[in-house]
């Protein structure tokens, strides 16, 4: 075998310029390819982040109450005992939270948003505050200050609310002004309740643009609610890919505790509204659900951006496999007389195709390492400059409005061997057109 | 002192003359509203053709014509959008007490709630329906006041705990000689001003299957409190009171009307 190899390598060596035309031409797919698969994992990552951040636990166990079958307040009724059989009995658990959650109008100075509320209690939002950045003036000021001004930590205190930049850009207002939000109480009767602008963050892609968070006890008195209620409990995990079958064994406890569930439907609450509604119960019934299927309406961003790489990875692909089988075959039949004298003194088929063969995949494997090592720098020195995404479409589809992009080994790994394989496969043909030679024409073949 | 005496059975006696004029008991006003309520009720079947239209800062406006088919006597009530041509087909219907809307873009009926704003307009379900003032609302008295040219009766109007409104609280300013309603305020569980609304003319036709005339706006101007700018301007452009057929208040005649 490695006198093939070395053959194989030595016919690199003797074809220079053609060899290190084919590498570059590799490796700029590979590192095209590594780039793409960063950005799509750091598309997830975000995803992950803002999801688990603005609106989902790693499980969330919520519900519907009804009072008439027809309907459909999303609130947890009696909240305490079952926030103490979730910190007892829920297996890995890290902690719990819980929020209230709305959706109304909320008036600014120039104009008006319709967005979602969640009613917050300070105490509890510690990773909340951590995780998210309080944004520049100027992100949501024309001529305003390269400096960020308010505090979240102030969402303690009753008559706050925390907004998004976009938002914040969008009805006009600035910290210390007062927005107006609206709402329809669950017995219908609009109510309106004034807050000031404490926070304004940085914006956190779609998700962002319209969560808003105010202290609890602003949306209980909004939705004339009792104090006893909830909207949901988010239950974060130490494993989050726990989160799945740790919902499963929530649910069968929460049977066990006398608790009625609803059937699992992986889709966010805010989707099931209707069906709720035109069920003919009363009373409460709880809603367990994964973080995944409250943004499960945010996943066709990852399969948009996962076909539009594949598209173009498969046309550079079926570039790069024309260009690859057209110099193997101009190889071989350059080195016809070598591949004639070669057979005469005794190589088999099989010897010549794998020589062949190993030539390709040698250069392959070289230029997709060095393909995957370029991708892996270049994504790694954007990631670190955090650029910023300056338009708002693509800050939504990107779910941050810097632009993140994560190298994963694993699939960096896999990148370079199943493009080096391809590589491979490609030189099949001309290989196999060589080793068909017979030994007399190829000795007699005209160089 | 004597002086002061003369003065102050004076100020008595106007306020004895004055009183019985500006306060009003609740019968009074009750039967005031119902009247409001039995002008505008018609006991047969009701179509009007409407103009809307939404003003809002720095947006477009919005402008539509829709059609209302009413059978108050069954709590029935349809409410089809046929100008412009994106939105022709559109509706609303109420069945029992649900309200659904039509969007023939995606053939789907939602379920709305009763307080829906109509077409994304500050106008609701309720400027269109039979006024159900003295069954929904419980009036108080504030006083006689003189608006414009005329001279009106303002009262407060608070919701009743099982009534289905979107304002709990109502101002109504009635015009003193023809009883018609002038103006209207509506407020917010809250108390904060959501919308004023002007009723500037009223008509009237003859209802053959109620024997007298039924009333109704002939415009109706809102003014959205909270967001400064907003307006919406409804036109009764033609009321009929002709019998509707029967299918009419059906959820397959509202998807016939954009096939």
């Amino acid at each position: 075998m490695g006198i093939f190899i070395t053959i194989a390598w030595r016919n690199l060596l003797a074809a220079r310029r053609r060899s290190l035309f084919l590498t570059v031409a590799v490796a700029i797919v590979t590192a095209f390819l590594v780039l793409l698969n960063s950005l799509t994992a750091g598309v997830s990552s975000n995803l992950v982040s803002a999801a688990t951040t603005l609106s989902a636990g790693h499980i969330n166990v919520a519900g519907f109450h009804k009072t008439k079958p027809s309907d459909s307040s999303p609130i947890v009724t009696n909240a305490e005992p079952l926030r103490k059989i979730l910190q007892e009995q829920t297996p890995g658990l890290d902690y719990v939270i819980d929020r209230h959650r709305g959706w109304a109008k909320v008036v600014g100075e120039s104009a008006s948003i319709q967005a979602g509320l969640y009613g917050i209690d300070a105490k509890q939002e510690g990773v909340l505050f951590k995780t998210l950045q309080l944004a520049k003036e100027s992100e949501y000021k024309d001529g305003g200050r390269d400096q960020a001004f308010g505090d979240p930590t102030q969402l303690a205190n009753k008559g706050t609310v925390m907004l998004f930049a976009g938002q914040a850009k969008r009805l006009g207002v600035q910290i210390g002004d007062v927005v107006t939000v609206r709402a329809e109480s669950p017995g219908g009767r609009t109510n309106t309740i004034d807050l000031t602008v404490v926070a304004i963050m940085r914006d956190v892609g779609l998700l962002s643009s319209w969560s808003v968070f105010m202290p609890k006890k602003d949306l209980l008195t909004l939705y004339q609610l009792a104090d006893t209620t909830t909207g949901s409990f988010l239950v974060y995990l130490k494993d989050i890919d726990k989160a799945q079958d740790t919902m499963g064994e929530l649910r069968t406890i929460l049977t066990k505790e006398g608790y009625t569930l609803m059937d699992y439907r992986p889709e966010p609450f805010f989707f099931k509204f209707e069906q709720v509604a035109g069920e003919d119960w009363t009373g409460q019934k709880l809603d367990l659900t994964t973080w995944k299927d409250e943004v499960s309406f945010l996943t066709w961003i990852l399969t948009a951006l996962n076909t539009v790489s594949f598209g173009l990875i498969g046309i550079l692909f079926a570039i790069i496999a024309i260009g690859i089988a057209n110099t193997m075959l101009i190889s071989v039949r350059e080195r016809t007389r070598e591949i004639g004298t070669l057979r005469a003194i005794g190589m088999g088929r099989k010897q010549v195709l794998l020589m062949f063969m190993l030539e390709a995949l040698i250069l392959g494997a070289f230029a997709t390492t060095v393909g995957a090592l370029v991708g892996s720098l270049i994504a790694i020195s954007l990631n670190a400059a955090n650029i910023e995404v300056p338009i708002q479409a693509m800050r939504a589809i990107l779910l941050s409005d810097v632009l993140r992009l994560k190298v994963e080994v694993g699939q960096t790994v896999l990148s370079v061997v199943v493009l080096t394989v391809f590589t491979g496969v490609s030189a099949l043909w001309p290989s196999m057109r060589g080793a068909r030679m017979q030994p007399v024409e190829a000795l007699q073949a005209i160089e | 002192m004597q002086k002061l005496m003369t003065g102050s059975l004076v100020v008595l006696a106007l306020l004895a003359y004055a009183l019985p004029s500006m306060a009003m008991d609740t019968a009074e006003m009750t039967k005031i509203l119902q009247t409001i309520d039995d002008r505008q009720r018609s006991t047969g079947d009701y179509t009007a053709r409407v103009y809307l239209e939404q003003k809002e800062k720095a947006k477009e406006d919005l402008v539509y014509e829709s059609m209302i088919y009413r059978r108050d006597a069954s709590d029935q009530f349809v409410l089809l959008f046929v100008k412009p041509k994106s939105e022709a087909g559109k509706g609303y219907l109420r069945l029992d007490k649900n309200l659904f809307l039509y969007d023939p873009t995606v053939g789907r009926w939602e379920r709305r709630t009763e307080r829906e704003s109509i077409g994304g307009t500050n106008s609701r379900r309720s400027d269109f329906d039979e006024s159900r003032l003295a069954q929904e609302f419980v009036p108080a008295y504030i006083g006689e006041e003189t608006l414009g040219k005329f001279t009106v009766h303002h009262m407060k109007l608070t919701a009743k705990d099982d009534a289905d409104v979107a304002y709990p609280v109502l101002e109504l300013w009635v015009d003193k000689d023809t009883g018609n309603v002038l103006k209207q305020q509506d407020f917010a569980l809250s108390g904060k001003l959501m919308r004023t609304s002007y009723f500037p003319k009223w008509e009237k036709v003859f209802s053959e299957s109620k024997g007298s005339e039924v009333y109704f706006p002939k415009e109706i101007r809102i003014f959205d409190e909270i967001e400064k700018g907003t307006s919406t301007t409804i036109v009764f452009l033609s009321v009929d009171l002709s019998p509707l057929p029967a299918n009419i208040f059906t959820k397959a005649w509202v998807e016939s009307k954009s096939r």
